[in-house]
């Protein structure tokens, strides 16, 4: 049932991906940008079960593995994405006051958004990778969560209807 | 799963997580399958993302310039500034480049006739409070300028110096319609007096009815007493037409003037000068005659057909 259920999100992924690369990079705002994409898997995992939050985190992964913005290994989005996905399903399953309520929807991701990144940042660390300066690491982590608070508002309507659509549908079926 | 989750949850979450690792590995070890995939998505990806940029970049420049709309302005401002000096610098350079030139060729004609000449800046053009044809020079007694002494270009004569002040001084100009200068006609000994008319040309007046002027004729200056106010053998202009009215005692020619006196940038005046003539050596230099080939063609008769 997993993976039939991952096999019918991945379209949907494949859509935003296709968004934030083509359309979102486009835009040069504030603190780096909005990573639309990241958003709307910490966003969509944040609706499921764990075991579907992490094979979500899985797919986001690969996708943002496959960006050629992304610097790191191969991989490494994949890992940090799969344990967000898991870890923000499970703070959240089993507790509806906490799934209806959207304003805890978009605290717990405009917390996660920037906590994820700056995962990616240690680990992409600890391969190696070039840490910059702090000051612009701050201020882009900083940002991110501003853009997340402004976003996930926006963008909450539509997750919250495709994912229910989605899967009520399937548990129904 | 609230509480540790299921046995195939666990399972399904470390399989990912090894599965992720193992994608690491890889890619750090190298495999060209890793790499082929990240191409391979880019090469789908670019037409999308070209066409994306072609409509979007101009939205997404509109939103980065608001975000930076301080920044813009004062990069703008910043610019502008900078456009306007160097704009500045190249029309400094181009002026500085043209009074070198003019420069060179005051010193070369100099030079030649072995002046000891002082160069000078022309600092003003004309008078607005009288009609005299008058230029001021950056150069005065200080450099050693008195006044009457000539004052000369690379093409000829200029005028002379009027008034000597101590960094400056007041030059009249051959143009000016009160200029008289002696004047002597190159390769000749024809003598006369060459009047200013307040235009580019001058009238020549012939002291001798017995010799004749031609159109091309170069005249030059005859000299004067010590060599103020005019040293000798400086050009002057070139006979454009000669009055040859009848009943007139002397000739009369008009003399185009070297010197365009309307570009004037860079002058010398002459302080001193050998006590030798330098006779027709200052006369410019027509221009060279292309040599026309010629090819000469021999016909040589064959032998008449024997009848």
């Amino acid at each position: 049932m997993f993976a039939r259920r991952f096999l019918i999100s991945f379209p949907i992924f494949a859509i935003v991906y296709l968004i934030q690369e083509s359309i979102v990079s486009q835009f040069r705002i504030f603190g780096g940008g909005v990573s639309l994409f990241l958003i709307f898997a910490l966003l969509w995992s944040a609706l499921g079960t764990p075991e579907l939050g992490a094979l979500t985190g899985f797919g986001a992964g690969l996708l943002m593995d496959l960006s050629q913005t992304t610097s790191g290994p191969m991989g490494q989005w994949t890992l940090i994405m799969i344990l967000a996905g898991f870890s923000i399903s499970y703070l959240g399953y089993g507790d509806d006051n906490f799934r209806g309520n959207p304003i805890s929807l978009v605290v717990i991701v405009a917390i996660a958004v920037p906590l994820t990144r700056f995962a990616y940042l240690i680990i992409g660390l600890m391969f190696g990778s070039e840490l910059g300066s702090t000051l612009q690491i701050f201020i882009s982590l900083f940002s991110s969560t501003l853009w997340t608070v402004a976003v996930v508002p926006l963008l909450m309507p539509f997750v919250t209807r495709i994912h229910s659509a989605l899967f009520e549908a399937e548990s129904r079926g | 799963m609230r509480n540790g989750g299921d046995n195939r949850g666990r399972l399904l979450l470390i399989s990912l997580i090894v599965t992720s690792l193992f994608l690491i590995t890889l890619d750090l070890r190298g495999v060209q399958v890793i790499d082929g995939l990240r191409s391979g998505s880019q090469t789908a990806l670019s037409p999308v993302q070209s066409a994306a940029a072609t409509v979007f970049r101009p939205v997404g420049n509109f939103f980065s310039d608001i975000t930076r709309l301080g920044r813009t302005r004062g990069e703008i401002e910043k610019l502008k500034a900078d456009n306007e000096k160097l704009r500045q610098s190249l029309i400094n350079r181009t002026i500085a480049d043209a009074e070198l030139l003019e420069l060179k060729s005051v010193l070369d004609l100099a030079g030649i006739a072995k002046y000891r000449v002082v160069a000078a800046k022309v600092i003003s053009l004309g008078s607005t409070s009288s009609f005299a044809q008058t230029i001021s020079i950056d150069a005065g007694t200080n450099d050693g300028v008195k006044e009457n002494m000539t004052v000369i270009t690379g093409l000829g004569l200029v005028g002379v110096v009027k008034k000597s002040y101590p960094n400056s001084a007041l030059v009249q100009l051959a143009s000016d319609s009160a200029f008289r200068v002696g004047a002597r006609v190159a390769g000749s000994q024809q003598i006369g007096i060459l009047s200013g008319q307040g235009t580019s040309k001058a009238v020549l007046q012939l002291l001798d009815n017995q010799t004749t002027l031609k159109v091309g004729d170069v005249i030059l200056a005859r000299g004067s007493q010590n060599n103020r106010p005019f040293v000798p053998g400086v050009p002057i202009g070139e006979v454009t037409s000669v009055d040859n009215a009848a009943g007139a005692v002397t000739q009369t020619a008009d003399v185009k003037l070297f010197v365009n006196f309307s570009t004037l940038s860079v002058v010398a005046v002459v302080v001193g000068s050998p006590k030798s003539d330098p006779r027709d050596a200052l006369v410019p230099k027509g221009p060279i005659p292309i040599p026309v080939p010629t090819v000469t063609i021999y016909a040589t008769p064959s032998g008449s057909p024997k009848p």
